[in-house]
């Protein structure tokens, strides 16, 4: 049972380490597949809000570390 | 066919990828080792090695029923998530706001640690022995699984993508072996940023597709994400540097 548990534990830390890395992450996808689906977008534009999304969600989740530390 | 430009990078990944994991969970079986004999550190690692082998083995079937947009989708916000999490991570060790992985003190811990449970549980120590291999085998092992799957899934590279982790696991082990003390200079932290810069590019790549995104270049645009996530993640580790060192001034 602590072997289940543990492996639980780990599957979870793997995509939830930061939940609020995590949470920013999905709004990005979230609202990039709106941009497509709902917008008048091309998926292309789509894309690159996801794209520089993404980037800006590193930047900003190591930059916050830093200066929790 | 097989393209090189989608192979290499997946293959890459997964290689690196059970590096980095297969070092830490060395220091593991090594303690193991030292403690009670190579018998319950290699028996409690094929163990391991063998769940890790039937996870893969049984997802891959299952995953190809799977709609290809829906599975790039999932895929690719799973490898996002996880990704951007090892590269964040690298970086602020890069700074030094977090420790590095000292696979020495590790080792030392985990043999003190090994040594009180089987005083304390009065078991066999060799059982005790052969579940903390498996177990550190087991848990090091998933997200590798996760990232041969993630990367070899969305276009048939399940197999290659198992040979790269396959490889770098018979590698570890085996210079490991021979070495006999924990792997502790192996750059750890490069390799860990390098993966992450790959698993993000591959997250974007993936989850662009999985909503329609045609990405111009096709897989070629997979090496602009990633000199773009390197190229974060380094500018990202440079300011929470200074920002550190500005605050302990």
């Amino acid at each position: 049972m602590t072997i289940l548990r543990d492996v639980l534990a780990e599957l979870i830390s793997m995509f939830v380490g930061d939940a609020l890395l995590t949470a920013t992450v999905l709004v990005v996808v979230g609202f990039a597949a709106a941009l497509i689906d709902l917008g008048s977008v091309t998926p292309l534009v789509g894309g690159g809000v996801l794209l520089v999304g993404c980037l800006v969600v590193l930047a900003s989740a190591v930059a916050r570390a830093a200066r929790r530390q | 066919m097989i393209e090189w430009s989608t192979t290499a990078p997946a293959v890459g990944s997964a290689f690196l990828a059970s590096v980095v994991e297969i070092v830490e969970a060395f220091t593991i079986i090594l303690a193991v080792a030292t403690l009670r004999g190579w018998r319950p550190a290699v028996l409690g690692t094929a163990a391991a090695l063998t769940v890790l082998a039937t996870i893969v083995l049984a997802l891959g079937p299952v995953l190809d029923l799977v709609p290809l947009h829906a599975l790039q989708l999932v895929i690719g916000v799973l490898l996002l998530l996880f990704g951007i999490g090892w590269l964040r991570k690298a970086a602020l060790r890069m700074a030094g706001v977090i420790p590095l992985h000292d696979e020495e003190a590790i080792f030392a811990a985990e043999t003190a640690q090994l040594g009180e449970e089987a005083r304390r549980r009065k078991t066999s120590l060799d059982w005790i022995a052969g579940i903390t291999a498996f177990k550190a085998v087991l848990l090091e092992g998933l997200e590798v699984v996760f990232i041969v799957i993630a990367v070899g899934a969305g276009r048939g590279l399940l197999w290659p993508a198992s040979l790269g982790a396959l490889a770098a696991c018979a590698l570890v082990l085996l210079v490991g072996a021979v070495v006999h003390r924990p792997l502790s200079r192996v750059p750890e932290n490069t390799l860990k940023f390098g993966v992450g810069v790959m698993l993000s590019a591959f997250g974007v790549f993936w989850t662009g597709e999985g909503l329609g995104v045609e990405w111009p270049g096709a897989d070629f645009a997979l090496f602009v994400f990633a000199a773009l996530f390197l190229g974060t993640g380094l500018l990202a580790a440079t300011l929470a540097r200074t920002s550190v060192r500005k605050a302990a001034q």
